[in-house]
């Protein structure tokens, strides 16, 4: 029987070894950390449970979502969300309303607010090429300064002035057309009955962070007969050219990075298939013989974000309601706070204390990234403490949790690298990369665990592209069935939900519902030629029937048509002036439809990009 | 219907995006303003009464055959508005559609 090896025990694969589990394939799981989960970790520290950044359980893919429900049963919590912009002392909604922003920052400064607001609109900036401009344009610089500047900064690692406008207009993808119009309509807009939660006020949790999914699924399928072995590197991956014949295993020295134990020889065992979730790169590099080397140097220009967070456990029963607030204070190197009681009562182990989770976007190598654990927590601490979110003696114990490659870094040399990458590996046909790092690719937690799952029916001997998976602008989340085996090339399983290419009638329809203008020249053609063409015909007919004299009512025209009569000649002169008069009230009634259809689109967009572009990294990232 | 998320794209293409006329929405809207608008109309005058009742609208009669301003007119004219605001509105939308297309089409040719 084959036998398939899922290189990293994150979402993806083991998503990937559940669907395999499911239809009774043999595999083996390695994972080189000595936990499961990823980046969907969650590191317990003396019973105080801590994630890499937030991970909110919500997705639109029914399959993900029957998952979750069938591993963690009763487990999966629903909670409310709360999220605030803190900013000088004073905390702001997000998403930003903009009315409740200006009264917070008080009359001086909104005054300070509206009027590089003003300046924005009258005299846009004539270039648009970067992110500063691109923001400055639609919200002002004084808004820009205080709610954009600083945080993308500290999340990216650059200047506003150096990241692309074309990052910022990335960012309007989130939200469903339809939706976005309802919910800029109403405050509660309801889809088939249900609260649209596109700007979700309630997810779902786990009770013991997410990692608790991951733990569990890894116990299932223990119990199924699939192994995961920690702290295993895979450290090649042997192949023929068309197809992956073994893989060498090593153990993993360390918990976490890159390196691991060139001591141990390592065994290798042959597999039928791979699902890897490792880092591209890294994937590209233990191939054994080696690519070519232009696709060992796009391998190398591959660029990600790292990340750090220090877990501080206080001695105070409630801090703040928040699940998470966005620092843009400057005066602080920490971008976000997690409160992970207000995530899950159960995250702490003592209801008296909390537990704060403070992140940092970091590169590795850097200050902080290099920097003790003692003194990462006691700069925790003091920034707390700076911010007036608790007193440093209250901060009675600390940890530190460095997650190197959190977040692949969409650069100029991605877009050239990787298709040179998927062109090499898409020319083994049992290797299938899946997750985060091993696409590069911005996927949530639910994406990775979709990638996962259809691998592993490729495996199976369907046919899936893992790589459509949270492509948004040509990709539907939640399709039935049959619709997704055509897009999908084919088997999909009959019985779950998969992404389907999108119908190009489907957006057409979207876009005519939405906000469609009127052609005033063709409305105003069609308005002139009816009544042109009616008054002709009226006349005609009047002068058919005869009489003495004729029509003399309908002559009174006259009085506003000049030289309209009842004759022949006057049908004619009736014919030309009802249709220019005709034309002149169809032209100027399409042109005010359309002015106020697009006055409040304006509006609309206003509010999708306030609403979409203040969170570089996706708020609670699932 | 599927739903899917708006991106910058989806913004151009509502820029271009130009709005088609049902024609049978429109005739079946015209042809209801119209009927009713007549009958109303008519029933207006009978109840207001006076000498020479609805003289005017009468002159109704030269384009629709049988209408008069009587109870029975109203109703012959209920048809006849319908039937003309129907045809009037079909006309407009179909008109409209024919000439927008053509511009559309015109434009992506240039």
């Amino acid at each position: 029987m084959s036998v398939t090896a899922v290189i990293g025990a994150g979402p993806a694969g083991l998503a990937a070894a559940w669907e395999l589990s499911r239809r009774g394939l043999p595999a083996v799981v390695y994972e080189q950390d000595d936990i499961v989960g990823g980046i969907s970790r969650t590191v317990n520290y003396r019973g105080y449970r801590f994630d890499i950044g937030g991970h909110r359980f919500f997705t639109k893919v029914s399959l993900v979502r029957e998952m979750w429900e069938e591993i963690l049963g009763p487990d999966l919590l629903e909670r409310d969300r709360l999220s605030r912009i803190y900013y000088r002392g004073k905390f702001f909604h997000y998403p930003l309303r903009p009315a409740s922003a200006l009264v917070g920052l008080g009359p001086i400064e909104a005054a300070r607010v509206l009027a590089s607001y003003a300046r924005a609109q009258l005299a846009p900036l004539s270039e648009e090429r970067t992110f500063e401009q691109w923001v400055v344009n639609r919200f002002g610089r004084r808004l820009y300064e205080i709610f954009f500047e600083t945080y993308t900064e500290k999340v990216w690692g650059m200047p506003c002035s150096e990241i692309a406008a074309e990052w910022a207009t990335q960012r309007i993808k989130n939200l469903d057309l339809k939706t976005a119009i309802k919910s800029a309509l109403v405050r509660s807009p309801r889809i088939d009955g249900e609260v649209v939660t596109t700007l979700i006020d309630r997810f779902h949790y786990p009770r013991h962070g997410p990692g608790m999914m991951w733990e569990r699924c890894r116990d299932l399928l223990a119990e199924r007969g699939i192994p995961t072995h920690l702290q295993s590197r895979v450290s090649r991956i042997r192949h023929d050219g068309r197809r992956v014949v073994a893989i060498e295993v090593r153990a993993a020295a360390r918990a976490a990075g890159d390196g691991g134990d060139d001591r141990d020889p390592g065994r290798e065992i042959e597999v039928d298939h791979v699902v890897a979730s490792m880092p591209l790169s890294t994937l590209v590099r233990v191939l054994d013989p080696p690519p070519p080397p232009e696709v060992l140097a796009a391998a190398s220009r591959l660029r990600y974000r790292d990340f750090m967070t220090v877990g501080l456990i206080v001695d105070r029963e409630h801090l703040f309601p928040d699940n998470w607030i966005y620092v843009h204070s400057p005066a602080v190197r920490l971008g976000r706070i997690q409160n992970f009681k207000n995530w899950s009562p159960e995250m702490v182990p003592d209801p008296r204390r909390s537990s704060l989770g403070l992140e940092y976007f970091v590169q590795r190598g850097d200050d902080l990234w290099s920097a003790e654990d003692g003194a990462l927590v006691e700069l925790g601490a003091r920034e707390c403490e700076t911010l007036g979110l608790l007193r440093r003696d209250e901060v009675v114990d600390g940890t530190v949790i460095r997650m190197p490659r959190a977040y692949p870094v969409y650069d100029d040399a991605y877009r050239e690298a990787l298709p040179v990458l998927r062109a090499h590996l898409g020319g083994f046909s049992n290797l299938h990369v899946v997750g985060r790092n091993a696409q590069h690719r911005y996927n949530n937690q639910d994406h990775s665990m979709l990638a996962g799952v259809l691998a592993a029916r490729n495996v199976a001997g369907e046919s899936h592209d893992v790589w459509a998976v949270n492509v948004e602008q040509d990709y539907h989340e939640e399709v039935r069935a049959p619709a997704a085996g055509r897009a999908s090339g084919g088997a999909s399983g009959g019985d779950r939900l998969v992404p389907a290419a999108a119908a190009p009638a489907t957006v057409e329809e979207l876009l005519r519902e939405a906000f469609a203008r009127y052609d005033p020249i063709a409305l105003g053609g069609a308005l002139g030629t009816v009544a042109g063409l009616g008054l002709f015909a009226a006349t005609a007919l009047m002068l058919v029937r005869g009489g003495d004299p004729v029509g003399p009512n309908l002559s009174l025209l006259g009085n506003y048509l000049y030289g309209f009569r009842a004759s022949w000649s006057g049908a004619l002169v009736g014919l030309v002036e009802a249709g220019l008069g005709g034309f002149g009230f169809g032209y100027l009634l399409g042109r005010s439809i359309n002015g106020l259809v697009g006055w409040h689109e304006i509006g609309i967009r206003k509010r999708l990009e306030l609403a979409t572009t203040l969170d570089p990294l996706g708020a609670g990232d699932r | 219907m599927t739903r899917r998320p708006a991106n910058a794209r989806d913004f151009e293409l509502i820029a271009v995006a130009v709005a088609r006329l049902r024609a049978g929405i429109m005739a079946l809207v015209f042809a209801l303003i119209g009927g009713i608008g007549l009958l109303v109309a008519t029933v207006w005058l009978l109840v207001r009464g006076g000498p020479n009742v609805g003289m005017h609208l009468g002159l109704l009669g030269n384009y629709f055959p049988g209408y008069d301003v009587t109870w029975s007119g109203a109703v012959l004219g209920f048809v006849y508005g319908a039937l003309t605001g129907g045809l009037l509105g079909f006309s407009l939308a179909w008109v409209y559609n024919r000439l927008a297309q053509r511009r559309v089409d015109r434009g992506a040719r240039s």
